[in-house]
């Protein structure tokens, strides 16, 4: 579904990718995971055309969307949902929400979805005409997966979404994404509770140095005492 | 009480004026977090585009004010966005700031050489007669300077919280990279607002002109009240510009007729002081937080 194939990239000419490759299957949860600095955000962001890219390709569906801009992004199914807080925060709910399809020429479409996604939100139905500052910041990660969803994406990039969140509210976020794989989307996520990320995936992915180091099933690398070196901070060792 | 409304009255239609030059400030702002300090002179200069096109082009009142809008959002909409804003921008808001400065003077000095010092007579774009409200004799012009100030604000702010496009103009002002994210055309939203303040000020142009005559150094009174009014109202909020573009104006014209004319300068001056000492923020702005 999505492949990306000796990818390099970063910031101006400051290089952070150094070689990224996987290839993530269609209606699967995948998991990003590796140290600080490692190039997990990165990647998501050279995926979804906010980066340079050097060299090296972005594949979807076979089709090659390297260095598509974030509206076509967009317009190929993909949708990204950055880690913190990404309202706006003046706007009500529903104008923000309104914003997931502001790329769409088809707006009756847009309304209707907007409808049924906060069927799947009901929090977001009774504030809809709040600010979205108003939110608690469990609401406003709601708001961000609900607005990612209004175009009805097949690719999610999704990144550190329990940051911030209580256990029961991540737990809440991590039953979305369960049923938006069942539904037949694909979803790449960064999570920094790792453990518990992985366990609800179907696949994990180790970056360290901006390069793939481990790309197998998630529980391969939950059982993997190389992957739980790394969790406390050590590097994995070669071979 | 006739004379306290006849007062009144005169310093919202001038507050009106100045609330559209503050809301230019509070725009720019909002798109490029900087400050315009040329604004004063965007007011001054297109009331000389339409001087240009009434003596040169002899074009009649009407359609010079067509002329002068277009060649003021042209001039001072697009060309500074596409020659100052954006080349200045990635190296920081300060050079910005000091680059407006100096097109403040460029655009003086400019208008000066070539129209002279002399303050030019301005058509005046509405009758010159009075009414009779409750014993209070009241300035057509200035009532009607009111009614299309306050129905200019209300346009612009339909416009940026009733449509599709305005909304997109908030998100990219608010959230920049969200709005990017969204798909959003940033770059179009922050070239609509430089638009649009181009023509805001060329509005305002047109209605003080009248009043002030046409002069190269307009820009400097001007762009003062106008940054105070920002500041006073809340520079982040239309409405906060709104406000304190009205007191600034009422009480200029309330000090002056009730107090003395001596110190009216120094008025929006205290009153930025003690603005600023009591509510940073300003009467109906917003903190914003900011990394460093």
């Amino acid at each position: 579904m999505l492949e990306l194939k000796d990818l390099h990239g970063g910031y101006g000419k400051i290089t952070i990718l150094n070689g990224v490759n996987f290839v993530i299957p269609k209606a699967s949860i995948t998991t990003v995971i590796g140290p600080n600095g490692a190039g997990k955000s990165t990647v998501f962001k050279a995926i979804f055309g906010l980066l340079n890219i050097h060299s090296g390709q972005v594949l979807l569906d076979g089709q090659d969307v390297t260095r598509a801009s974030p509206a076509q992004m967009i317009g190929h199914g993909v949708t990204y949902v950055p880690q913190g807080r990404n309202v706006i925060p003046q706007l009500s709910v529903w104008h923000n929400l309104e914003l997931g399809g502001i790329t769409s020429p088809d707006q009756a479409r847009v309304r209707a979805r907007m409808e049924e996604v906060m069927d799947q939100f009901p929090m977001l139905r009774q504030r809809r005409n709040q600010k979205a500052i108003e939110l608690s910041g469990g609401q406003q990660k709601q708001l961000e997966i609900a607005r990612a969803l209004l175009l009805d994406p097949r690719l999610i990039l999704i990144d550190e979404p329990s940051i911030g969140l209580s256990p029961n509210l991540v737990q809440e976020v991590f039953a979305t994404l369960i049923r938006l794989r069942d539904q037949g989307v694909t979803v790449l996520m960064v999570e920094q509770n790792a453990k518990a990320a992985l366990a609800m995936s179907d696949y994990g992915l180790v970056l360290e140095l901006g390069q793939t180091r481990m790309h197998d099933r998630a529980e391969t690398l939950l059982a993997d005492p190389r992957v739980g070196h790394l969790f406390l901070g050590g590097h994995i060792e070669e071979g | 009480m006739s004379q306290f409304l006849q007062v009144l009255l005169s310093g919202l239609s001038t507050g009106s004026i100045y609330a559209l030059a503050a809301i230019g400030f509070t725009l720019v702002w909002q798109a490029a977090q900087t400050v315009n300090f040329a604004q004063g002179e965007f007011v001054m200069l297109p009331a000389f585009f339409v001087l240009i096109g009434i003596h040169w082009l002899h074009m009649p009142l009407w359609l010079a004010l067509i002329f002068g809008l277009i060649v003021a959002v042209i001039v001072l909409g697009l060309l500074f966005k596409k020659l100052i804003v954006e080349p200045m921008l990635p190296n920081g808001g300060l050079p910005l700031i000091i680059a407006t400065m100096a097109l403040s003077i460029l655009l003086k000095e400019g208008t000066k050489q070539f129209y002279g010092a002399e303050a030019q007579p301005y058509p005046s774009l509405f009758p010159q007669t009075t009414l009779h409200m409750d014993g209070a004799v009241v300035s057509v012009q200035d009532l009607l300077n009111l009614v299309v100030s306050l129905t200019i604000v209300v346009a612009l702010t339909l416009f940026l919280n009733r449509t599709r496009t305005g909304r997109c103009m908030q998100a990219t002002a608010q959230n920049p990279a969200v709005a990017e994210i969204l798909g959003v055309n940033t770059k179009r939203m922050v070239l609509y607002t430089f638009l649009i303040n181009a023509a805001l000020a060329a509005l305002a142009s047109f209605l003080i002109s009248p009043v002030y005559l046409a002069k190269f150094s307009n820009g400097e009174t001007l762009g003062l009240v106008a940054f105070i009014a920002a500041i006073v109202g809340g520079f982040n909020q239309i409405r906060g510009a709104l406000a304190g573009g009205l007191l600034i104006g009422v009480l200029d014209n309330l000090t002056a007729t009730y107090v003395t004319t001596e110190y009216r300068a120094a008025l929006p001056l205290v009153l930025l002081i003690v603005i600023i000492l009591w509510r940073p923020q300003g009467l109906l702005g917003t903190s914003e937080g900011r990394k460093v």
